[in-house]
């Protein structure tokens, strides 16, 4: 099985060494939710409020499709998720951008309603499915409507997290409206080094139309390397790093998810 | 080294010395006899879990044994693993008492075996399989055999209208990540006598009946709450044991392998629910009917909202601390730390015995007729009901406060408490101790006392 390639802390690295080695070239990305989706789902009467931070340290320098250039772009992004049942929930995004020039800018609004493989499945991967829906300003994003399905699917194995989320992007409203179905898959490995920080690598790519991916330069493709910080059930916090290798993707981002779940159940010891 | 190999080489080494003596007691008529074999549970209309049982049925059999008789039970193993059968509660030889830790022989897939044992002390005891699980959530305590065991006394002046056994549990486990971190079994469904609640027989009884129910959770890993709607509880024994002082509660807990009688009088006619006190485990199914002779309707649960179960109530009232002069003092303490390691979100915890884990744990040696103070300092995040073979202790400090007289052999050490018991070294041989939740013994919870 090719999981169990990752038997030691070793791979990892020497993973991580060759996936940079392998993305040096850049350009732009709407790097605005920087994440690779585990499988499960919130909790019914339980509140996610997550913000994304997202740093360009280097980026596009000129205005490209009448895009605004990344280079030292601030993205803020407020991710509110609220749980359904115990295998659905709904997810808001509200993206800004912060920028010299040009002040802090609305830039879009997605809702993503997901739901999961429940427990009682006994799958022996979490397995869930979410579909993002949007838009987002076009001095952002040429393409202002999206729609995008992704499939999620992870394990823990031991200390090892594996999370696999191959994303289908489709645009609604915009120059690649006729460009059909989009491959995005983003992929992490993880490794607990203790039981409060855990440590990785996700990968992030766009490679175009299905059928007809881009060329290489063309396709966007990212490599953080993240940690996970698990100080308490009731918070998040993600940390990263990553580095663009296409001409088509940012140089260089640092990346922060910092999340407080909310418990409205009363407390209640018999329920 | 893990407990598996651990067994392994044990049962290998116990079945070699084990060889004689069970050949000397082939002959030995049996007395009652328990075939392990898969069994296909429905628990409620049309939903089957697939199980091993003894006899055919869940829970076993009830084997209703003379206390100070001696009893032969053949045991026929048709399971497809190595199996052992452990006699819960019972003062029994090593080589009997169904630990193959302890140096009793596992019985290969296929093969037959004799437990010739006298059963002592008398009470409420139960049997079960005392195989290792790990990952495989259809083996060992989360499979169906488990079963009564009532130890006639010599003399018993109590006098009941009615007895009732129930067995508590857990099925179709699955491992899971948890708050805390690490990966534990949760459960779809929960049963009382292998019966989600309003599918299995209703407990009939009378107005003006007193009765007396024995309970036993024989759960994995789960504890539970028990109530019963329109009526209360009147404690009597624990683990077999009578109380000091029974009380009358609302309510009564259970750690896994824990047992509780209770006494209730019935005057309160109508149809009633017997049932987990938390709402999400009765949902999954724990509860059971009791229904009065000509009444009938809708079962009716009156849902409490706190819970509530403290050992120290039914403990002697004089709990002052000893005379110098009385024996009592010289006790020899043991600390015993419990301590979990992490390795991995994906993974169970690893737990350790003073920073050991079996098979690896310190052999404790005992001196016959000695009396022993467990002192447990449970620096875990997780509760822990812990076992101790072939012996009762009497409890003497739970997280702080002291108590007196109450005897079990199964006590729950709360995360980050202590709790001491005393005890005396009278069984030769190989003791083991344990948590009994299945997860945490499989992951090195055990540690053996050898009494000399």
């Amino acid at each position: 099985m090719a999981l169990s390639l990752f038997h030691s802390r070793k791979t990892v690295f020497a993973l991580f060494a060759l996936l940079l080695g392998c993305v040096l070239h850049a350009s732009a990305q709407g790097n605005y939710e920087i994440q690779v989706y585990g499988s499960d789902t919130v909790l019914p009467k339980t509140t996610m409020v997550e913000l994304h931070s997202n740093y360009t340290a280097r980026g596009s320098l000129f205005t490209t499709d009448g895009t605004y250039p990344t280079n030292h772009q601030e993205h803020e992004t407020l991710e509110i998720t609220q749980g359904l049942t115990s295998w659905s929930e709904v997810g808001f995004y509200v993206f800004s951008s912060i920028q010299d020039g040009h002040g802090i800018q609305w830039v879009g609004d997605h809702i993503r309603p997901r739901v999961r493989v429940p427990d009682s499945w006994h799958w022996p991967v979490g397995v869930s499915l979410s579909t993002e829906v949007g838009y987002q300003r076009p001095v952002y994003s040429p393409d202002t409507w999206t729609w995008e399905l992704r499939p999620i699917v992870d394990k823990s194995i031991g200390r090892w997290y594996l999370a696999f989320n191959p994303a289908l992007e489709r645009t609604w409203h915009g120059p690649d409206i006729r460009q059909g179905l989009g491959f995005s898959p983003g992929f992490k490995v993880g490794y607990d080094f203790t039981r409060e920080i855990s440590g990785g690598l996700e990968y992030y790519a766009d490679y175009g139309r299905i059928g007809s991916f881009d060329s290489f330069r063309n396709q966007q493709q990212q490599v953080f390397a993240v940690t996970d910080l698990n100080v308490s059930p009731k918070w998040e916090i993600n940390l990263g790093v990553g580095v663009g290798s296409t001409s088509a993707t940012d140089h260089l981002i640092v990346k922060g998810i910092l999340g407080r779940r909310f418990d409205w159940r009363r407390p209640s010891p018999v329920e | 080294m893990t407990r598996r190999k651990a067994l392994k080489l044990s049962g290998m080494a116990a079945m070699a010395a084990g060889l004689d003596r069970l050949s000397a007691i082939a002959e030995t008529p049996a007395d009652y006899t328990l075939d392990i074999a898969p069994y296909s549970l429905e628990i409620s209309p049309g939903r089957f879990i697939k199980t091993i049982a003894y006899n055919q049925q869940i829970p076993g059999p009830l084997l209703r044994l003379k206390e100070g008789v001696p009893v032969t039970i053949g045991v026929s193993n048709n399971s497809g693993n190595d199996e052992v059968v452990h006699w819960h509660g019972l003062f029994l030889p090593p080589e009997v008492d169904g630990a193959m830790e302890e140096g009793t022989p596992h019985i290969p897939a296929g093969r037959s075996a004799r437990y010739t044992f006298t059963p002592t002390p008398s009470g409420f005891r139960w049997y079960h399989t005392h195989t290792f699980a790990g990952r495989d959530v259809k083996k060992g305590l989360y499979s169906g055999q488990y079963g009564f065991l009532w130890i006639e006394p010599r003399e018993n002046p109590a006098r009941y209208d009615q007895e009732f056994f129930l067995a508590l549990h857990d099925w179709n486990a699955m491992i899971l990540g948890s708050d805390d971190g690490s990966m534990s079994p949760v459960y779809d469904y929960s049963t009382i006598n292998g019966k989600t609640l309003g599918f299995g027989e209703p407990l009939r009884v009378k107005e003006g009946q007193r009765i007396l129910v024995h309970v036993v959770n024989t759960s994995a890993t789960e504890p539970h709450w028990l109530a019963l709607a329109g009526h209360k509880l009147r404690v009597v024994a624990l683990d077999g044991h009578a109380v000091p002082s029974p009380q009358t509660v609302e309510m009564i807990h259970l750690s896994p392998a824990e047992r509780v009688s209770v006494e209730v009088d019935m005057n309160h006619p109508g149809v009633w629910v017997l049932g987990e006190v938390r709402k999400h485990v009765m949902s999954a199914g724990m509860g059971i009917v009791v229904e009065y002779a000509g009444r009938s309707g809708k079962p009716t649960w009156n849902q409490p909202q706190m819970l509530e179960w403290d050992y120290r109530r039914f403990g002697a009232e004089d709990v002052a601390p000893p005379a110098e002069s009385s024996g009592d003092l010289k006790e020899t303490a043991i600390p015993l730390t419990f301590e979990s390691k992490f390795t991995g979100h994906g993974s169970m915890d690893r737990w350790m015995i003073n920073g050991r884990s079996f098979p690896d744990t310190e052999t404790v040696r005992l001196t016959f007729g000695q009396r022993y103070r467990l002192v447990f300092r449970n620096k875990s995040m997780d509760d822990h009901p812990v076992h101790l073979h072939r012996h009762s202790f009497e409890l003497r400090r739970l997280a702080g406060k002291e108590t007196r007289g109450i005897l079990k052999d199964t006590v729950l050490v709360k995360a980050g408490t202590e709790a001491e018991v005393v005890f005396t070294a009278n069984q030769p041989g190989l003791t083991l101790f344990h948590c009994h939740q299945q997860d945490h013994m499989d992951m090195g919870f055990m540690m053996l006392f050898r009494c000399i």
